[in-house]
């Protein structure tokens, strides 16, 4: 992001960037620059409330009548977070071992079971936002518990998108999967609390657990992607965690 | 965001392994008056169009979202973030109808027709040539000013 903002500067334009790292912005010194004390994910604070986003805005473009540089201030407000994390972050205790994955099939079917009971509110998500973020993967919905658990068999299955990997796809599939389910629980139920909705996928759905299952058998995988995406944290939210998964190379921090 | 030592062990020890290059000199153009502006935002984000070609893991390059395009998805490498925002209100993390509003008030000048979304994964001095041909585009967008936002 900082180092865009040279980028674009350099090449003529006036640039004004908001951020959430204060240490990042002090190193690399872009031109304008405000710091967000919020949420990673929030940078304009608030969802659905507009007035509040044009006020982070309007702090941001102000930078944009300062006469030298480079500046940075800090937005007055603070958007609270638990234990300092950016996300909800994984219970370190909360981890599934091969020998707990038991019968693949069985829990496949809860987790069809359970997204068709959430069908109703997710549709009803969609038609009040009038968009849905579910699609990165480009696989249908029904598709997507039956792709996660073909890798919870062990077995890899072929990537039934063009030029994306069976293992890139994975984990656009899991994030889709994340994503109706969330999109259908904050809508529902009328809940804008990250921590909340996080708790409730990972640690009380069937979706969580299969995830969690997927976790345990990538880290005794020989493949070196799907080692990747514990070591690094790319599926289950370990990164705001205590310390890296127990087994895990760690080697993404 | 927290400072950095406030984070949990992880988190705080990624972002602060971090390399950050030494930055020596500092471009400054000077803005337009505030009525002249024409904007166009910078995500991080790694949004997409619906369909496009996702982004790969530490990419370089960037997809370009025309300016009513509200249909878009997402495929940042990372998870750590949360994403339960811009699910509910895509302004949460891509302001074009606040953007919008601020045309109408007079406050800036003009919305550009692109915006630009990049991987805020990848490393900065790697992004470079696809910076400049973002920059290209906007030239000719009529584009001066960029509102840089990251995830």
């Amino acid at each position: 992001m900082c180092g865009l903002a040279h980028y674009f500067e350099a090449e003529g334009f006036a640039t004004v960037l908001v951020g959430f790292v204060r240490e990042h912005i002090e190193a690399y010194r872009p031109p304008r620059a405000l710091w967000l004390d919020f949420p990673m994910g929030r940078p304009l604070g608030k969802p659905n409330d507009p007035a509040y986003q044009l006020r982070v805005m309007r702090a941001a473009f102000a930078l944009l009548e300062v006469p030298s540089g480079p500046v940075l201030e800090d937005f007055p407000d603070v958007i609270p977070v638990r234990d300092g994390r950016m996300g909800y972050a994984l219970p370190p205790e909360l981890v599934l071992a091969s020998e707990d994955i038991g019968d693949v099939d069985q829990r496949l079917a809860m987790v069809e079971t359970e997204i068709a009971d959430l069908r109703s509110a997710y549709d009803a998500a969609v038609a009040a936002r009038g968009r849905t973020t579910v699609g990165a993967s480009g696989l249908a919905v029904t598709e997507l518990a039956n792709y996660i658990a073909a890798f919870v068999r062990g077995e890899k299955p072929r990537s039934p998108r063009k030029g994306v990997p069976p293992i890139p796809l994975l984990k656009l599939v899991v994030e889709d999967l994340q994503a109706y389910y969330t999109e259908a629980r904050t809508q529902r139920d009328g809940i804008d609390d990250f921590e909340l909705v996080g708790q409730w996928f990972w640690e009380e759905t069937q979706a969580g657990q299969l995830l969690l299952c997927l976790e345990a058998v990538s880290l005794e995988s020989d493949d070196r992607v799907l080692r990747q995406i514990v070591d690094m944290s790319l599926i289950t939210p370990r990164f705001w965690s205590e310390g890296p998964l127990p087994g895990s190379s760690g080697s993404g921090w | 965001m927290v400072r950095l030592t406030e984070m949990p062990a992880v988190g705080r020890g990624f972002i602060s392994q971090l390399e950050i290059p030494a930055v020596e000199r500092t471009a400054w153009t000077e803005p337009l008056p505030a009525a002249r502006r024409r904007v166009a935002i910078v995500s991080t984000a790694a949004l997409s169009r619906r369909g496009e070609k996702p982004f790969s893991w530490l990419a370089r390059d960037y997809r370009v979202i025309p300016k009513d395009e509200r249909d878009l998805v997402m495929t940042h490498v990372a998870v750590e973030y949360d994403r339960t925002a811009w699910q509910q209100d895509l302004n949460a993390i891509l302001p074009l109808d606040r953007l919008d509003e601020m045309a109408a008030a007079g406050k800036i000048g003009s919305v550009a027709e692109e915006h630009y979304a990049f991987m805020g994964a990848a490393d900065p001095v790697d992004m470079e040539k696809s910076a400049r041909e973002a920059a290209a585009r906007m030239r000719q967008d009529g584009v001066d000013t960029v509102f840089l936002v990251p995830v």
